[in-house]
């Protein structure tokens, strides 16, 4: 199902070209709106889709095997967390989900940096960022070399 | 044409924003509080990579502190899985580390599910949990952009740098700005690869807009092999591609339907085939076929053989699950959150699974590292119990020195899926601060001559094409260039045709293969006569180039092992059983660019013993 | 220099009724190409098509007061606001851009057709308005044409490529500033080179006018007509098949950033 652009809503201003993990969202030469370039490349991913503060983009099933007149519509509420979706089928009936996306704020991630440097004692060791405390048990597990033995066992 | 030059010092280069880059961007920042760290990823690490659309699950999580699964037991998971042959103190590693990383997750705000009777988080399966993660990558790129000196989107690496000063050490890389055209030249005192893996090397079911609902992202473009096998980085398990059983066209994932709505599948007579082929399958494969639970490539076996007998096509018994609401909210949201694209297929064609029971299909084959299969760079295993085979120096460092790989670069290491990949990047990154801190009076050095050449290889499609385009009037079709696309698809047809692709019943042997690497031959030379006519093509001519030289690692693998391993997934039809007495082994693989020479060899496989 | 009426200053041979035509062929040109674009491409019959869907699809009706206060609003927040355009900068460089369009083109119709003669040459005003309408068109349209346009800024286009797209705004500024330096050439005194950017004003302005049925002049109708229907939309329940807005609070901000680009 790859993307198109609606041309009464979009405004030009390049969320989808700057997000698409394709690089198939650009900007047609006549009317300096989006539309979807390479639509074979198109992974439907809907990353374009969310992006989009007009809601002006929009998905059509693969046309090698989705009949037309479905529809499955997005809306991403970053200061809800949230993601709701539409669903309707070709036939009308339609199916309705809400999901959460998130449960901390935006932006509230702990850089590493604001963590105590590491010990040279931990920097020797196996153990990575946050452990063993991260692990929730007491160590980190490893093995005996003698444990591993070669060819067929 | 002259391109402005774009110079980057960096003390850890990641080369990708994915799972792995992300978590290789975090780890570094935290062992190297003063070290400069760039990330670079050719779209937006915003979105990029495998995880764009979102996940339903993460797939790797051993629950240590609730007694529910050991390292060991993941091990000895992915080793059943892949017919006996992965890196088992690799995988360890990444087991041992995983769950830190998941609860790290949730402390950053993927909201995980819950078992509401437990409390512990909500199993698929026994090594699956829950997630609703549509932002999974939203968040793991916002921990990257807080540890990264300085993230550069859209660039595209198209090739690492040596040292000039010593043999076989890795000194940076150069790119392109796929926006604005300018030549950017990295020079770092490590490197970690943790690009994409390799989609649309085989011809695809669907062939025309289809050709964009691939079951691995049509973006992975199998960078992950080609940066390091040009470097002269050995390879392994590059034959061991995936094929998946998934729903059809749309390739929607099945894993939550069979586990925790507990579905299963039909023939299209309503007959359950698998224990039909019980049978013949132990006759090509032995003992494997009692292993539980059964590895996939031999489920994939007993469903294609079914459908060759004519009784497909194959379906997924949904309609007594969905007639429970919170079985049908999860079918669905599980598409939601990670291929939309299966619900639009479903909504297109009016399918409900509480009224029709879906039908199941194998897909092309991909070539990863990540999922149930392990293909990638040979890297060195941890310090403290790997066997001393498996080690010359860093952790995930590859046979090159300074070159570090993780996520889908990394073979041998099946089963680790997102979080693993994101695990083994802070493992790869630990061990590069540390061989920048060693080797911290002994920088690399790139060399002039070097990425002088390297920048007119790189713009060489755009000039291909803006010269040769004087030749004809207009359209597609010149005699003196390739535009990228006609080279995928020649690409793709050669791997389906000769390499055992879709076309042929994944079945391929000798004389095929040989025949293939012919055609392959021809097609590496018209790689110089690719012609571009904007940077987004130049991006997608060099997605080929790495593309054609996977295949060509895929195929030099398949004709090496001479054994058909994993049916389901392929088969050697001059070698069609397995074969334990010869080829309880890897397959390892290195190239010389200079030559072109592949020298194959096989390394020992160790496992964990009880 | 900036109090004249430069359209009384034209040389006496050219009468007031030929620079009256001007206008007024100009005026017909934008009707014309506007009804043309909307009948050879069928994009009235598509809009009503789609009016039709939406009906079919409608949950609720709205009713006639309803959609009043919906035009209203349209009016002001999507017109007068420039409403549809969602980054700031995008839409403090259009309302600069079409405020000083309006008051460019109103200034201009009111000097020629009611102080067309240096006899009565009219309120200072009403010049100061024009060459205010003209810098204002000038501000905000070079810098969304250098800094601004989508293809430059997220495409990573040549600031100083051309295509179709820049048909409108390339002639409304070149019709401004050339507009802008005939005027002060002849209020300067030096009248061949004031004649020379006449010439110049005169063609660029007649290009923004008759490539309407090529330009993208004609959205600036059909922009508030879809803007309109949108809300109607909303209101109706069909809302485009978008899902409703989900029942939640709104507290954990928003990572939105300007994009990135490169």
């Amino acid at each position: 199902m790859p993307t198109f652009v609606y041309m009464t809503s979009c405004d030009g201003c390049g969320y989808c070209v700057d997000i698409c993990p394709s690089d198939i969202m650009h900007i047609d030469t006549t009317y300096r709106r989006a539309y979807n370039v390479e639509p074979n490349m198109c992974w439907e991913c809907y990353s374009c889709v969310k992006a989009c503060p007009q809601q002006a983009i929009d998905c059509r099933g693969y046309a090698d095997f989705a009949p037309l007149g479905h529809s499955v519509r997005v809306l991403r509420e970053e200061e809800k967390a949230t993601v709701s979706w539409r669903i309707k089928f070709r036939d009308g009936r339609e199916k309705n989900f809400v999901s959460p996306i998130r449960t901390t704020p935006w932006g509230s991630i702990k850089g590493p940096s604001e963590y105590a440097p590491p010990t040279a004692a931990a920097m020797s060791s196996q153990e990575l960022a946050h452990e063993p405390e991260g692990l929730k048990v007491d160590v980190l597990p490893t093995l005996a070399r003698s444990r591993l033995k070669k060819g067929l066992v | 044409m002259s391109r402005k030059t774009v110079f980057v010092d960096a003390d850890i280069l990641v080369v990708g924003g994915g799972m792995g880059g992300c978590g290789a961007t975090y780890e570094s920042r935290y062992w190297g509080r003063d070290l400069k760290i760039v990330c670079v990823e050719k779209a937006n690490i915003e979105r990029s990579g495998a995880v764009a659309q979102g996940l339903y699950a993460i797939n790797c999580y051993m629950g240590m502190h609730w007694n529910e699964n050991q390292p060991e037991d993941h091990v000895r998971y992915a080793r059943n899985d892949l017919m006996g042959l992965v890196r088992e103190d690799l995988g360890y590693d990444i087991a041992r580390h995983v769950d830190a990383t998941v609860h790290k997750f949730e402390e950053w705000g993927l909201p995980i599910m819950r078992d509401p009777k437990t409390g512990r988080y909500q199993r698929e399966g026994k090594w699956q949990i829950m997630i609703h993660g549509e932002s999974y990558k939203p968040i793991v790129a916002e921990a990257a952009r807080k540890a990264a000196s300085e993230v550069y989107n859209r660039i595209m690496v198209t090739h690492l740098l040596m040292d000039s000063r010593h043999p076989n050490r890795v000194a940076g890389a150069v790119g392109f700005n796929v926006r604005n055209g300018d030549f950017h030249v990295f020079r770092a005192k490590a490197v970690i690869v943790a690009a994409g893996g390799a989609s649309h090397i085989f011809k695809p079911r669907a062939a025309g807009e289809g050709m964009g609902r691939t079951w691995y992202a049509p973006w992975s473009s199998a960078s992950a092999y080609a940066l390091p096998i040009l470097a002269g980085a050995k390879m392994t398990q590059m034959e061991n591609r995936i094929v998946l059983t998934r729903f059809k066209d749309g390739y929607g994932p099945v894993g939550a339907y069979f586990l925790h709505l507990k579905t299963y599948t039909q023939n299209a007579y309503g007959q359950d085939y698998e224990a039909f082929w019980r049978d013949s399958i132990e006759k090509l494969v032995g003992d494997y076929v009692n292993h539980h639970p059964v590895p996939t490539c031999l489920r994939n076996h007993a469903l294609l053989e079914e459908v060759k007998a004519g009784r497909g096509p194959i379906r997924m018994v949904t309609k007594e699950a969905f007639k429970d609401p919170h079985k049908e909210t999860v079918g669905w949201e599980n598409f939601l959150g990670m291929t939309v694209g299966q619900a639009v297929v479903w909504a297109s064609q009016n399918i409900d699974p509480k009224e029709t029971n879906p039908e199941l299909t194998t897909s092309e084959p991909y070539v990863m590292g990540s999922h149930a299969t392990c293909s990638g760079a040979w890297a060195s295993g941890p310090e403290d119990y790997a066997p001393a085979e498996y080690q010359w120096g860093y952790n995930r460092m590859m046979t090159v020195e300074g070159l570090f790989g993780a996520g889908d670069t990394i073979g041998g290491t099946a089963h680790k899926f997102s979080s693993g990949s994101f695990t083994e990047g802070r493992i790869a990154a630990k061990a590069a601060v540390k061989y920048v801190m060693e080797r911290s009076k002994d920088r690399p050095e790139i060399s002039e001559a070097e990425y002088t050449q390297l920048k007119k290889v790189i713009y060489q499609p755009l000039e291909n094409y803006r010269i040769g385009r004087n030749e004809i009037v207009g359209g597609t079709v010149s005699p003196s260039y390739l535009l990228p696309l006609h080279g995928l698809q020649r690409l793709e047809k050669i791997m389906d045709e000769y390499v055992g692709g879709i076309g042929s019943h994944y079945t391929t042997n000798e004389p095929l293969l040989t025949r293939g690497l012919e055609l392959l031959a021809m097609l590496k030379e018209d790689l110089a006569l690719l012609g571009a006519s904007d940077l987004h093509q130049l991006q997608r001519a060099w997605e080929l180039q790495h593309r054609v030289l996977a295949s060509e690692c895929v195929t030099q693998h398949t004709l090496f092992r001479q054994e058909t391993r994993w049916p389901g997934y392929y088969y050697r039809a001059d070698h069609p059983h397995l074969d334990d007495k010869d080829w309880h082994c890897f397959t390892l693989s290195r190239y010389d660019s200079q030559t072109g020479r592949w020298d194959m060899e096989k390394a020992p496989v160790y496992h964990i013993i009880d | 220099m900036f109090v004249h009426n430069p359209f009384a200053a034209l040389p006496a041979s050219i009468p007031p009724i030929a620079k009256q035509i001007y206008v007024a062929v100009m005026f017909l040109l934008v009707v014309c190409g506007t009804l043309f674009d909307l009948a050879h491409k069928g994009s009235a019959s598509y809009f009503f098509r789609h009016r039709r869907v939406v009906s079919f699809g409608a949950r609720r009706r709205v009713s006639t007061g309803e959609a009043t206060a919906l035009a209203v609003e349209t009016l002001v927040v999507s017109v007068l606001g420039a409403g549809e355009f969602c980054g700031m900068w995008r839409r403090i460089t259009h309302l600069l851009t079409m405020y000083g369009f309006v008051l460019y083109v109103l200034t201009t119709a009111i000097m020629v057709f009611a102080y067309p003669t240096t006899a009565a040459p009219g309120p200072a005003v009403v010049a100061e308005l024009w060459y205010l309408g003209a810098l204002l068109v000038c501000i905000g349209g070079y810098w969304f044409w250098f800094l601004q346009r989508v293809d430059v800024a997220a495409e990573g286009q040549s600031r100083f490529r051309l295509v179709r797209a820049d048909l409108f705004v390339v002639s409304l500024l070149a019709s401004a500033t050339f507009a802008l330096i005939w005027a002060g050439f002849q209020g300067a005194g030096s009248d061949v080179w004031a004649n020379v950017f006449f010439g110049l004003y005169l063609l660029a302005s007649t290009a923004l006018f008759a490539s309407v049925p090529w330009s993208k002049f004609a959205h600036m109708f059909y922009k508030p007509a879809a803007a309109f229907q949108r809300r109607i939309e909303h209101a109706n329940g069909f809302r485009g098949n978008l899902p409703a807005p989900a029942d939640r609070p709104a507290t954990f901000g928003s990572a939105r950033r300007q994009p990135q680009n490169y």
